[in-house]
């Protein structure tokens, strides 16, 4: 091989405390190096320009560039070799800055060991071999798992552009957790009339395919190419012919039927429709409350239906969907509070979540907006409100903030002060988080002008006076001293968690999740809504707790990635994979087993049974190359002999 | 290439690009200070990290060995590290059998945002490697020769006598010869002199005549199972025409003690044999014997002998005109002297009584591994030194090995890769050895066929021993070989590993 | 059933009839209470207040005189009626696993405690409440089935004090926010249980010496909620509890304006009347608010 090796000085970064001159001339004594240099920024565009220069006067058919880390300029110099006429994968970097100029200033010592570290390099390259892209159909329709305001963006803004859409929601209808607001911070706008527009264009349009109380219960095969298999629940009423009139619903006997949309504050019938603006605007069966499905008796709704819509004997039915594309917008749900033994663990009637009173306020929830106690139906004069109850606490392993908290707790002492003008309500904080647009000049006016009263510290417990109201004790920080208030309705803004069944629909997507069910994204900073599994986006609050905002912005975010992704004509596949050696590969199955994305199949070739990697699945990991037992499976630029001579580069006895 | 002497040691890091090699970028980024010894090899996930990457490192100069991942849960690859973390796991504690401190190497998981930690990371470990000094080079190892004679005691008594169900196992193999269905059958026959077999095809009812059971059925026929399947798949291809339906091939036949039926079910485990491809003749071991150690007991590795018989304990041999009289005490195989189980406990026959021994017998440890575990650090490399010495590289502890299904693309043969090379040094013949152990960790059976097929005497299974005690240690008494439903360990894991701990260098 | 007993000092003076009623229960249930030979004083709150060294030492004494008599006797656990004790004796058992605190314990002993065991176990007992080995050991159904004059018509607040539940690492017995032994265990004798939601809320303890206003002012609060949730009587497992609801009735009222005539009876005291015990045996004279007229309620004459 002819290797050119090309010394970065990065200005004063590298060659602050490395004789970059020194290696250079170490390295050409290297085998296989024709040219050795030091440059002053190899990045630049003259340094560039150089190595391309070089490539050409020197007949180079490989580039060493000893600079910064890899994570940050591989790719750059890799178009850099190209750009000279070399293919990109010839070509290797020796991180001398990151991990020998920054970290000490012994002159010698790190000169010797970029030497090294070049040497690797330049051994590993000279095992490297060329390697080539390949093209590959995508099937152009994206399936948007989860209705909330996420994904109803998500599927908005993909349908705009063409792309097929097929949207999976648990429940019988969409809109998820804004469909249960009252009003929004900071505007105090109606929620369901800011999303019911958008709710009705999901049901409407051409490109979108609506699948209600569905399930995704198994994905398989690789970016551009995924097939999704989804349960859809039997709701025991034939949705072609339901017009959604709600007779039914007037009708049924069953009306002790718990009611999850209203969450749980009143009972609601066994076959309903969850709310007046629900699209689909169908109703469905509660299987577990019917009398018809369970003792054999009733059976009104199905006299009453004018349409005939009713089906007792309707099957749970599994389809299946390829799509080029998944976004993952599965949303939130309140943490497990009864945790708190101090606030009564749920005993106490009157101390319910913030979502709970949400539907008490709501006019078309359990009280037709009358905020009234659920112990005995009187309308409460003191309001208390806790926040924090479930976040920031690490004594129950809830370390983190749920971000919208104490914007929707201003919010609440707002309406709470409009619904019952002669009412008091109280606010424990710890901090008070109103980072975005008009947030912090809303929770002033809460206090401010709704008199709300603030009251910076932590409540220690709330208990039951006997005489129907509830003594809630804290401490006031700011004036130093406890307090108690007595309550006859107590609020807690509950921490958020992913959305319940999260893990395992993270798992069935193969991408990671961590310990409260959020789902991992790409890069903290830099790729909120990618995850590292190919062809899989997050948006909304199923990647982290999130106000509406930015739902809506990383619903649209995806989509965005979503459009890019598949308005090619074809994608290319990354050729850092593994590929199978038949002639060495006995069929053993070992790399079928463990591959993370059962991205290896077995074939039959020629009669014998060999492993064959599925290109565009395989993501590069490498793991079936650690667990053939002879080497058949190769992971392309990262071989057992490249990394071997790199190994022997540095231990040679 | 030699380190900055006197300054530096040999540290090598195999990082994985996604968190630790971000995390030592965002170290650099801080600026936080470390000793320059480590150099970092990057790849693309823990579980790339093959073990015997830094064992190579170990052996071929490094001081120091660090692999560092993604945190448990948090891979990149969703699960590599898992892999990563049993694996990397089960060489540290290995290490110290080849004489190898374990100190050197050390496997952890740090993020990308973990700058701070990865410093400490690397200086603790540095300073360790330091106060450890120069690592004893295998190369430069002062061989020591001893081999333990120790004899175990006998876990049960065993019986040279033979079983007396032969004739009911013969008439069961004769039957079902009898329509054609099976391609052949495999068991033992008589061999050069009574006290040799050798390898019994048997395809006719006569054939069946030649069956022996006793002492000196010492082969493993689940060896042959997997080359004789293949055997049988192309009989049925024979007049075949391209383009026909390929019929079904028939079934292998093949006679079992309890240690070849732990063969076989481990190649049921790793689905390299499937259940239907073989008929399963069993019957109840009563042990088996060393054939040098009889030789050994007569005094002349050369003699002719003409006559055997035994019962009960007693073994007379007829060599050269002499009677020699031994006890199987003396003479059975160290691995049927720990034996608990005598009878194949997966089969589609089986002749004459179960043989059983007690569940709470506990068998002597095995005396080679109690002479290992007795020697220092040093001793055992010195060990391992002197014994790979006389190693001619015949393979025949691979090709005797049933878990071996590699056979003419064995990593030892090839340069794709190229693990193993033609030099002609002990520390090249000693690392296909520990490939071969590594390899097996999780899957021998302990059926000692290495060590008996090898010529000139290395106890090559005390490697593969010293896996096996390991596995159990790791995997609640996990044995390979046992339930065929069973997934190895090594081609598993769990998100919580119960007995694996967790690893803080920087916490020392 | 064998129990190692460590009555601690209260017992002995202003809790006598909690000791004379425990004795007396535990008796007519068949449970021997083997009296620690020599036991000293536990350390209680003046020592935990200044000196944890010392406070372990003082209990750590009778752990070992524990382990000793029930190796002799055959007692299976260490039993002690109050929750002072018990947390004392607990707390320092649980220090005591830290080999060098271990030795600066011993260097304060005449006899230093017995070592550890080689895998690090503990010779010295663990210590339990009276309360808690009746309703785990000796079982509600069994003590249901002795009962001979029901509690019926009685409603009675259980009241756990801050103790005996918390902190629950320690403890280790029932719900540290929600305890409910005692609940049920009133509920096998017959009683109607009210809910009390402060019965984990502080009586002012030991305050009762140098802030009596404090003690006053908590002990009311608790006297309140039993009233207003319709308490015929409270029930007390703590010596020091009763005494701030007792004893100290009158303080509490004049601290908060109100009369509570609210009777304050140990939980042995009532279990005792259940199992038809003499009233000899149960001391209820020896209470400053007479329960009486609530006793009458289930037919139960006693003078006053």
């Amino acid at each position: 091989m002819r290797i050119g090796v090309f010394i970065c000085h990065c200005g004063s970064n590298i060659a602050g405390t490395v004789d970059c001159a020194q290696v250079a001339k170490n390295a050409t004594a290297f085998p296989d190096v024709a040219f050795a240099t030091d440059t002053m920024y190899a990045c630049s565009e003259p340094g560039q320009d150089a190595i391309v220069a070089a490539v050409k006067e020197h007949h180079l058919d490989g580039v060493v560039v000893a600079s910064c880390t890899p994570r940050m300029h591989e790719p750059t110099f890799r178009r850099t070799v190209e750009r000279a006429g070399l293919n990109r994968y010839m070509f290797e970097m020796a991180n001398i800055r990151e991990h020998v100029s920054w970290i000490g200033k012994d002159k010698e010592a790190n000169t010797n060991k970029a030497t090294e570290l070049v040497r690797m390099a330049v051994e590993k390259l000279r095992r490297d071999a060329p390697l080539y892209t390949k093209k590959f159909d995508s099937v152009k329709k994206v399936l948007v798992i989860g209705g909330g305001v996420a994904g109803i963006q998500a599927a908005l803004d993909c349908a705009d552009a063409g792309i097929q859409v097929v949207m999976v929601e648990r429940e019988t209808s969409i809109g998820g957790k804004m469909a249960k607001l009252d009003k929004t911070f900071p505007t105090v706008d109606c929620s369901s009339c800011i999303l019911g527009p958008k709710m009705v264009d999901v049901a409407q349009h051409p490109n979108i395919k609506l699948l209600a109380a569905s399930e995704v219960t198994n994905v398989s095969g690789y970016v551009g190419n995924f097939t999704v298999s989804i349960k859809r629940r039997a709701t025991y009423v034939d949705w072609s012919k339901c017009t959604g009139c709600g007779l039914c619903t007037e009708k049924c006997p069953s009306k002790k039927t718990p009611d999850k949309f209203n969450e749980f504050m009143g009972p609601t019938t066994a076959i309903n429709i969850p709310f007046p603006q629900a699209i689909p605007k169908k109703a469905a069966i509660n299987p577990d409350y019917c009398r018809k499905i369970k003792d054999g008796k009733c059976g009104v709704c199905a006299k009453v239906c004018p349409t005939g819509a009713i089906n007792y004997e309707m099957q749970d039915e599994v389809i299946t969907e390829q799509v080029g594309a998944i976004v993952a917008a599965s949303g939130y749900d309140l943490m497990d509070w009864t945790v708190y033994g101090e606030y009564g663990a749920g005993r106490y009637p009157d101390v319910i979540t913030s979502l709970q009173y949400e539907r008490l306020l709501s006019a078309a929830g359990p009280t037709g907006g009358h905020i009234q106690r659920p112990s005995d139906g009187k309308e409460p004069k003191s309001v208390v409100f806790i926040q924090c109850v479930g976040s920031r606490d690490r004594s129950i392993g809830r370390p983190y903030c749920s971000g919208f908290c104490c914007m929707y707790t201003a919010k609440q002492a707002v309406l709470t002060k409009d619904h019952i003008p002669d009412s008091q309500s109280y606010v424990f904080y710890m901090d008070i988080r109103a980072p975005g647009k008009m947030y912090d000049e809303f929770t002033r006016r809460a206090m401010e002008e709704y008199g709300t009263e603030y009251i910076r510290g932590r409540v220690s417990c709330i208990q039951p006076n006997g005489r129907g109201q509830y003594l809630v004790r804290g401490v006031d920080t700011l004036m130093g001293k406890p307090v108690e208030v007595l309550a006859d309705l107590v609020v807690l803004a509950v921490g958020v968690e992913g959305a319940k069944g999260a893990g395992k629909l993270a798992e069935t997507l193969h991408i990671s999740y961590d310990h409260y069910g959020f789902f991992m994204e790409s890069h903290c900073k830099l790729r909120p809504v990618e995850t590292n599994t190919a062809g899989v986006f997050l948006a909304g609050a199923c990647q982290g707790a999130k106000d509406i905002p930015s739902s809506v912005a990383q619903g649209s975010g995806a989509a965005a990635k979503v459009i890019g992704l598949l308005s090619k004509p074809q994608l290319e596949s990354d050729p850092q994979i593994s590929v199978v050696d038949i002639k060495r590969c006995v069929g053993c199955g070992k790399c079928v087993d463990v591959c993370p994305f059962q991205a290896i199949t077995k074939q039959s070739i020629r009669g014998e049974v060999k492993a064959q990697v599925i290109e565009a699945v395989c993501q590069g990991c490498g793991l079936c190359v650690a667990t053939c037992p002879q080497g058949a499976i190769q992971l392309s630029h990262f071989t057992d002999n490249q990394i071997l001579a790199e190994v022997n580069a540095l231990c040679q006895c | 290439m030699s380190v900055l002497t006197g300054k530096e040691l040999r540290i090598v890091g195999f990082l994985c690009n996604w968190c630790s090699y971000g995390g030592a970028d965002t170290a650099g980024v801080a600026r936080a200070t470390q000793p320059t010894d480590l150099r970092i090899i990057r790849v693309p996930c823990s579980g790339r990290v093959n073990p015997l990457f830094p064992l190579k490192a170990l052996l071929s100069g490094a001081d120091g060995v660090l692999v560092s991942g993604c945190h448990p849960r948090d891979c990149h690859y969703s699960a590599g590290n898992f892999y990563a973390r049993r694996r990397l796991e089960l060489l540290k504690e290995f290490l110290p059998i080849i004489g190898i401190n374990p100190d050197r190497f050390e496997y952890t998981w740090v993020s990308a945002s973990e700058g701070q930690r990865w410093q400490q990371v690397v200086t603790a470990f540095t300073d360790r490697i330091h106060k450890l000094g120069p690592a004893p080079r295998f190369k430069d190892a002062e061989p020591i020769y001893d081999l333990p004679g120790a004899l175990t005691s006998l876990v049960r008594p065993l019986d040279c006598g033979g079983n007396p169900a032969l004739d009911e196992l013969k008439q069961q193999i004769r039957d079902a010869l009898a329509d054609g269905h099976l391609h052949c059958v495999v068991g033992w026959q008589q061999g050069y002199d009574p006290i040799h077999a050798t390898p019994l095809h048997m395809r006719k009812p006569e054939d069946v005549d030649r069956l022996i059971w006793g002492p000196f059925n010492i082969h493993s026929t689940a060896n042959m199972i997997t080359q004789l399947i293949k055997e049988a798949q192309d009989a049925a291809m024979v007049g075949v025409k391209r383009g026909d339906p390929i019929p079904p091939a028939k079934k292998v036949g093949v006679v079992v003690k309890g240690c070849d039926s732990k063969g076989l079910v481990e190649l049921l485990q790793e689905k390299l044999i499937d259940r239907n491809a073989v008929e399963i003749f069993a019957m109840g071991c009563n042990g088996t014997v060393s054939t040098d150690r009889i030789l050994a007991k007569i005094g002349n590795t050369a003699a002719r002998v003409s006559a055997v018989s035994g019962k009960g304990d007693t073994l007379t041999v007829t060599a050269d005109g002499t009677e020699y009289t031994m006890s199987m005490n003396d003479i059975a195989q160290d691995k049927c002297r720990a034996c608990k189980m005598p009878s194949a406990k997966v089969y589609d026959h089986f002749a004459g009584e179960p043989v059983t021994v007690a569940e709470d017998a506990v068998p002597e440890p095995a005396a080679i591994m109690a002479y290992l575990d007795s020697l220092t650090l040093d001793q055992r490399m010195g060990f391992w030194k002197g014994q790979m010495e006389r190693c001619i590289r015949c393979h025949a502890c691979r090709n005797a090995c049933p878990m071996c299904v590699c056979r003419e693309v064995c990593v030892a043969d090839s340069r794709e890769p190229h693990w193993v090379t033609q030099d002609d040094t002990v520390t090249n013949k000693f690392f296909f050895q520990l490939i071969h152990a590594l390899h097996l960790a999780g899957r021998c059976t302990g059926c000692g066929e290495c060590n008996r097929a090898c010529p000139v005497g290395i106890p090559v299974g005390a490697l593969k021993m010293q896996t096996g005690r390991i596995v159990q240690r790791l995997f609640d008494g996990y044995q390979p070989g046992t339930d065929a439903d069973a997934i190895p360990p090594f081609l598993g894991y769990e998100v919580e590993e119960k007995n694996i701990p967790e690893h803080h260098i920087e916490r020392a | 059933m064998k129990f190692a007993y460590y009555p601690g000092c209260s017992g002995k003076g202003t809790s006598v009839e909690y000791e004379i009623s425990t004795k007396a229960v535990c008796s007519a249930l068949g449970i021997y209470l083997q009296e620690l030979a020599d036991w000293s004083c536990c350390g209680s709150t003046p020592a935990h207040a200044t000196d944890t060294l010392l406070s372990a030492a003082l209990s750590a004494r009778n752990l070992s005189l524990a382990a000793e008599a029930m190796k002799q006797s055959g007692a299976t656990k260490l039993a002690t009626p109050c929750p002072s004790c018990l947390a004392n004796l607990k707390t320092a058992r649980h220090h005591m696993a830290n080999q060098e605190f271990r030795r600066k314990v011993d260097k304060l002993l005449d006899s230093p405690c017995p070592p550890l065991g080689p895998k690090g176990e503990e010779p010295l007992p663990e210590t339990y409440s009276i309360l808690q080995l009746l309703v785990e050991d000796y079982g509600l159904e069994n003590i249901a089935a002795k009962v001979t004059r029901p509690l019926k018509g009685l409603k009675i607040a259980p009241y756990y004090g801050c103790l005996l539940s918390r902190p629950a690492p320690i403890m280790q017995f029932d719900d540290p926010e929600n305890p409910t032994s005692m609940d049920r265990l009133l509920e096998a004798l017959g009683a109607e249980v009210v809910p009390f939601p402060l019965k984990t809320e502080c009586c002012g303890a030991a305050m009762g010496i140098p802030r009596r206003d404090i003690t006053a002012r908590l002990s009311a609060r608790l006297l309140d909620a039993a009233t207003t949730f319709g308490a015929d009587m409270i029930a007390v497992a703590c010596p020091l509890c009763h005494m701030n609801l007792d004893l100290r009735q009158e303080q509490a009222a004049k601290a908060s304006g109100v009369s509570y005539d609210m009777p304050v009876l140990y939980f042995t005291q009532l279990m005792g009347i259940a199992l038809g015990l003499p009233d000899s045996d149960l001391a209820l004279d020896k209470l400053s608010v007479s329960p009486a007229a609530a006793l009458q309620k289930i037919g139960k004459e006693i003078s006053a």
